[in-house]
């Protein structure tokens, strides 16, 4: 635990640093704030005492001290809402400030981090993980400071009030925490289960629900009716136990604070009666231990969020801790790019002695296009991110026009070697921003000229809105192939010298791939075309195709002088990963 | 529909019944808990007034240490009782508040399970999950919350300002509580404001996370753009959106929660400044005064969480509503009321001149469509997709109900059938091979209350899954999904049809569920279906509609029909329908690759032509051996 809130306080500290004068500032309203929360039984307790209670009353000052006692609690308001916002102010800001980083962090990593990680666990590191933080600013901290403050002003004012009495109390206040914290461990256990238990309801539903036809068709509503009898009546059990326990914890700090009210009219009528303390000072102790015990509640309570602050800090120390593994040369320039391509004994292992390639050497001319055939796993998509430098190299170059692709600035290699991958993605936005990748330096009229190129142009303005219809959520508005060429179009408009296609066509319908086979023709005069397929017909069009197996290029030719060689290619063809779907 | 008849779909439809039958099964309980809490409200209210006595008689001089003694007893048993009573009270109508949830769960359960698949078609799992979880935890909020703080509150208020006026001063009790009596009205103002811009924080937080799921999701396509800056712009719109939302959101809750203290705080500069007045006048007793300013306190957190009592009813008003309302919705399919046809159903399927449209959509999805299937026959149903293939399956099984005397089982409508006994008759595999989350045994024994291993490792057998099966960690134990293996979509589809086989039903019906498998399993499974290894599973006498994408599953049907938007196009079996050179034949060719595709040269055309050739020989063999076995 220490060792976390070290991790943690690294992090947050430069943060902190920025706003060391408004945390101060922020640290003395609190107090403010509290004491004018805790005054108010002493104004009230001098008013008996000094005022009310005495011989002979004088109405003037008794509107003196209601007129404190009034603008004390207009300051209570004021200043509760003004350190209120300022917090959250100053809270939300070093929350952002640690997002955008922790964000712009992320996507300088590169990919090699993104396999690794669980594009969900990336998610919960920016989204929740924030937030958890975030929670730390608005409620632990000022929660428990205002806590803190609370319990040390009342137990000064208990003190100042009369030792003796004060002293009483305190003797029972070990007890106190330890049956709070008793009962907190409890309910924080108790909760663990309710909610472990109510996601099984969730989940059981959830299938249920998707798979409702079969339980008919089945005719097995009762056996799951059973099932979920079962799953629900955990779920009632837990809550039910989670209930007595908050009740018997209610139990346990109301019954506390009237024993403590009766103990203090037995313990503080002596000293009354005897006259040692005055009976104002009995109110003001009665008012005071009926707040005692929220302060202590809530720190008990909080230590919670602390928990889960702490965990959450420490993964995104962790992710801050990641190094991007791809880097730029300071100063590197850009040659003229024609598109000739050469690998040099590249090797690439994404394990440690795991080559996934072995050794590939291979030419491609400027506006060559080449197929790639092989059995999945024969590393010709691995080749493909090598030229995009998603990753480098383990042994041997790449290189591009002669220059390795090492020493490229990256913007400029990645605007180059353009790929349309199998995988579509398109994000929430227009037609338009998706083609332009929300550039918005990229003019509509550019936009427009390549979607016409690639035979986009007509779907889109049949659209609702044409190229400003906004794509839902993973673009399920649009069919297969109509993302497919919104992603071809996204790429054309970067106008790339070299072309990577990597299986853009498996997924799609025989009518959709001739559109794209189509636009494919028509894009590819002045640029070097790389083409991945498992169809017979997308390699045949290519000048030469390269077999791959197993990290290494086995066999280079045409289809037919390959055929001829009754190689590796042939094999291939018979065995059918060449083939041609049979699907309507 | 009569005055009686409005008055009670009225009461339905607000949903409060719901809660009312509850506590009308257990009057008992309610009366202990509502008589509990407010005994507990009058007891708390009595403590202030004995502080008061306390402090007169010491005022008076009269305390002596018994009567010091009589006083801590006095607030000690009091405060005791109250405690006592309020965690009754409270553990009665929360326990039992939990136990509505409890019930009210179970009933939308047995709702779902009776609603058609027309009804998951408008409905998404996301909304129907809501109705189980949140609504029906704001139902669990009124029903054992609800109780304790309106009760508390009302005879707390009604308590103290009875002790106010009978035993002080009515002019002090009533300016003293002025302020206090706002606080219920502040947070019905401010709650549902407050709620809405927790609600605006809640989606620019979801807004973020859509985006950023989003962009990790395609990290590879913003890679390969150099598009990071692109993205971090877009990201830090989303940030700047949740930080405004949020001190928005700040501003309304902190100044709310800086006014009900407030509203408490002048009550108590009303009473120290006029009740004060009072007590130097003696129309009022130092005691009086002391208690006045207890009562305060006391009130306080009463008539706040009243107020947000209000709020929360509000809000449960239209989950229960949304409850009541799903529990309402009539099911589509039903069983008669004239004699229904139980006896075993041997396999006879006739359907004729079948015209169908989904209610309340314009459109026919099937056109007069008419075939038989006899016993042990099988039936091939091709077209592509939206042609109402599926929609036949269903009618079938009547998930959808069909019009009567258009299908009829052995000749008899299947609507004279209960709806059990037809879908205990007919087996069926759905197109997506939907399994659930347990075992593979479990899976496959589906039917059965009781998993038969023995039988469901035949049904595996059958199609072909069971090698498979055996590779898995716990073999035929083994978990389906998250926490167990991660079956392969061929796997899924035969486990799937594996679960029709277990099922034994004279009627099979495949739904494009082979379209995973490659076409060597495809002919295995369907020649094993109708194989008699298995007699008690499996065997000839199963009538068999195969409904497919592809050609290969169906060309050894009886008989085959092509279906183009609701309309049978074409019928026949496999070597009729490809001499007849019609849709059926165009798309045998193009399935089996004849010609070269988009007029790319396909250059061994010929080679394949002739194997084609061979294969439709050999199937054509099949067939007409199948045919000699039948006819025998």
């Amino acid at each position: 635990m220490a060792i976390k809130f070290k991790a943690a306080l690294d992090i947050l500290l430069p943060y902190l640093k920025k706003y060391r004068f408004r945390m101060v500032w922020i640290f003395l309203l609190v107090i403010l704030v509290v004491s004018t929360d805790l005054v108010q039984p002493i104004i009230v307790k001098e008013a008996i005492d000094k005022h009310i209670s005495v011989p002979h009353p004088d109405m003037g000052s008794i509107t003196l001290m209601t007129g404190i006692y009034f603008i004390v609690v207009i300051a209570a308001f004021g200043l509760t809402y003004y350190q209120n916002i300022l917090l959250q102010e100053t809270g939300q800001s070093i929350i952002k400030h640690i997002r955008t980083d922790l964000f712009r962090h992320l996507q300088g990593l590169s990919l090699k981090y993104f396999d690794r990680n669980a594009s969900g666990r990336i998610i919960t590191n920016v989204v929740s993980d924030t937030e958890a933080l975030n929670n730390f600013f608005t409620d632990f901290l000022a929660n428990n400071i205002k806590s803190i403050f609370t319990l040390i002003m009342i137990i000064v004012f208990m003190f100042q009030l009369n030792i003796k009495i004060a002293a009483y109390c305190f003797l029972v206040v070990p007890l106190i925490i330890i049956i709070s914290a008793y009962f907190q461990g409890k309910l924080r256990a108790i909760n663990q289960e309710m909610r472990s238990r109510l996601s099984t309801v969730i989940a059981f539903l959830a299938e249920n629900l998707a798979g409702m036809s079969i339980v008919q068709i089945f005719h097995q509503e009762k056996k799951q009716f059973r099932e979920f009898d079962l799953r629900n009546t955990k779920l009632l059990e837990s809550t039910m136990v989670e209930n007595q326990l908050t009740l018997a914890y209610f139990l346990f700090t109301e019954s506390l604070g009237d024993i403590g009210v009766a103990a203090l009219v037995w313990f503080g009528s002596g000293p009354v009666i005897r006259g040692s303390v005055s009976f104002g000072v009995l109110y003001a102790f009665i008012g005071y231990i009926r707040r005692f015990f929220q302060p202590i509640n809530s720190i008990t309570m909080q230590l919670n969020v602390l928990q889960t602050m702490l965990v959450a800090t420490e993964r995104i120390v962790r992710t801050f801790n990641e190094k991007p593994d791809i880097t730029e040369i300071a100063g590197a320039k850009v040659p003229a790019v024609k598109g000739g391509i050469s690998f040099n004994a590249t090797h690439l292992a994404y394990k440690e002695d795991n080559d996934i390639l072995k050794g590939i050497d291979l030419e491609i001319k400027p506006g060559d296009r080449v197929g790639f055939v092989g059995a999945s796993g024969a590393g010709k998509t691995s080749l493909m991110s090598l030229l995009a430098r998603f990753y480098d190299p383990t042994g041997g170059s790449v290189k591009i026009d002669g220059v390795d692709i090492r020493e490229w600035p990256l913007k400029e290699l990645r605007q180059t070697v353009g790929i349309v991958q199998q995988d579509i993605t398109l994000f929430a936005g227009t037609v338009l921003d998706n083609i332009r990748f929300f550039r918005k330096e990229i003019p509509a009229t550019r936009v427009y000229e390549v979607s016409k190129m690639i035979g986009a142009d007509d779907f889109i303005r049949r659209l609702p809105l044409g190229y400003e219809t906004l794509l839902s959520e993973k673009g399920a508005t649009l069919s297969f192939g109509e993302r497919q060429l919104l992603s071809f179009a996204r790429v054309m408009v970067f106008d790339p010298k070299i072309l990577i296609l990597d299986e853009a066509t498996a997924s799609l319908d025989s009518e959709s791939e001739a559109v794209l086979q189509e636009a494919i023709g028509k894009v590819s005069g002045g640029r070097t075309l790389l083409v991945i397929a498992h169809r017979l017909s997308t390699v045949q069009q290519m000048d030469y195709i390269v077999v791959m197996d197993d990290g290494l290029i086995v066999e280079k030719g045409t289809h037919e002088e390959l055929l001829k060689k009754s190689g590796h290619y042939t094999t291939l063809h018979k065995s059918g990963l060449l083939i041609e779907e049979a699907l309507i | 529909m009569t005055n009686n008849d409005k008055a009670k779909k009225k009461s339905k439809e607000s949903g409060w019944y719901l809660l009312w039958e509850y506590a009308r099964e257990h009057p008992f309980i309610y009366f202990v808990s509502v008589a509990s809490i407010g005994l507990s409200a009058i007891l708390a209210v009595i403590i202030p007034r004995i502080i008061g006595q306390f402090t007169d008689s010491f005022k008076a001089g009269t305390l002596d240490v018994s009567g010091a003694w009589k006083y801590t007893w006095l607030v000690f048993v009091v405060g005791i009782a109250r405690v006592s009573f309020g965690w009754i009270g409270r553990l009665l109508a929360a326990q039992h508040g939990r136990v509505i949830t409890y019930k009210i769960r179970e009933k939308l359960f047995k709702k779902w399970e009776s609603l058609s698949p027309s009804y998951y078609h408008g409905h998404s799992v996301g909304d129907l999950l809501s109705h189980a979880l949140s609504d029906v935890e704001v139902v669990r909020q009124v029903a054992s919350m609800g109780i304790n703080i309106t009760v508390n509150g009302i005879f707390m208020l009604g308590a103290a300002l009875y002790m106010m006026i009978i035993h002080m001063n009515w002019p002090l009790a009533i300016a003293g509580l002025g302020p206090l009596i706002a606080i219920p009205v502040m947070v019905r103002y401010y709650g549902p404001r407050i709620k809405e811009q927790s609600a605006k924080l809640q989606a620019a937080l979801g807004n973020m996370s859509q985006t950023v799921e989003e962009i990790f999701g395609g990290i590879r396509t913003v890679k390969a753009f150099g598009n990071e800056n692109v993205v971090i712009g877009r990201f830090e719109e989303k940030v700047d959106n949740i930080v405004s939302e949020r001190i928005k959101f700040v501003k309304l809750s902190s100044i709310f929660g800086a006014l009900v203290p407030l509203m408490a705080s002048l009550g108590f500069v009303i009473v120290i400044s006029y009740g004060s007045f009072l007590t130097i006048n003696r129309t009022i007793s130092l005691g009086d005064f002391v208690a006045f300013l207890l009562y305060l306190t006391l009130l306080r957190q009463p008539l706040e969480q009243l107020g947000n009592m209000l709020n929360v009813i509000q809000r449960s008003s239209a989950s229960l509503g949304r409850i009541s309302e799903l529990l309402n919705v009539p099911p589509m399919v039903f069983d008669g009321t004239g004699k229904l046809h139980n006896s075993p159903v041997k396999g006879d399927i006739e359907v004729k001149n079948l015209t169908f449209r989904y209610p309340g959509t314009p459109v026919n999805v099937l056109k007069d469509i008419s075939f038989t299937i006899k016993r042990g026959r099988t039936l091939g149903i091709i077209g592509p997709i939206g042609s109402g293939k599926t929609t036949l399956a269903h009618l079938m099984l009547r998930l959808y109900e069909p019009p009567a005397g258009s299908i009829f089982i052995d000749g008899v409508d299947i609507r004279e059938f209960s709806v059990e006994h037809l879908r205990k008759s007919i087996a069926y595999v759905p197109q997506n091979g939907f399994l659930f989350s347990t075992t593979v045994l479990e899976n496959i024994a589906f039917s059965e209350d009781k998993a038969d291993e023995e039988k469901a490792v035949n049904s595996a057998i059958i199609t072909a899954v069971d090698e498979d099966i055996r590779k898995f960690p716990d073999m035929y134990g083994t978990e389906i999904g998250e926490r167990g293996v991660r079956l392969s979509g061929g796997q899924k589809q035969r486990v799937a049809i594996a679960r029709m086989i277990y099922k034994n039903a004279p009627v099979h019906i495949l739904d494009d569920s082979l379209s995973a498998v490659d076409t060597k399993t495809e002919r295995l499974i369907l020649t094993n279906m109708k194989n008699e290894k298995f007699p008690e599973i499996a065997g000839r006498s199963k009538s068999t509609i195969i409904i497919s994408h592809r050609l290969s599953a169906v060309m050894n049907a009886n008989e085959i029909i092509v279906l183009d938007r609701g309309r049978v196009f074409e019928r026949g079996n496999h070597a009729s329908l490809v001499k007849a050179g019609g849709l059926y034949a165009r798309l045998w060719n193009m399935q089996a690759g004849i010609s070269g595709r988009h007029g790319f040269p396909d250059d061994d055309g010929a080679n394949r032509t002739e194997m084609l050739e061979a294969l439709i020989d050999e199937d054509a063999q099949t067939v007409k051996i199948k045919e000699a076995e039948e006819g025998a």
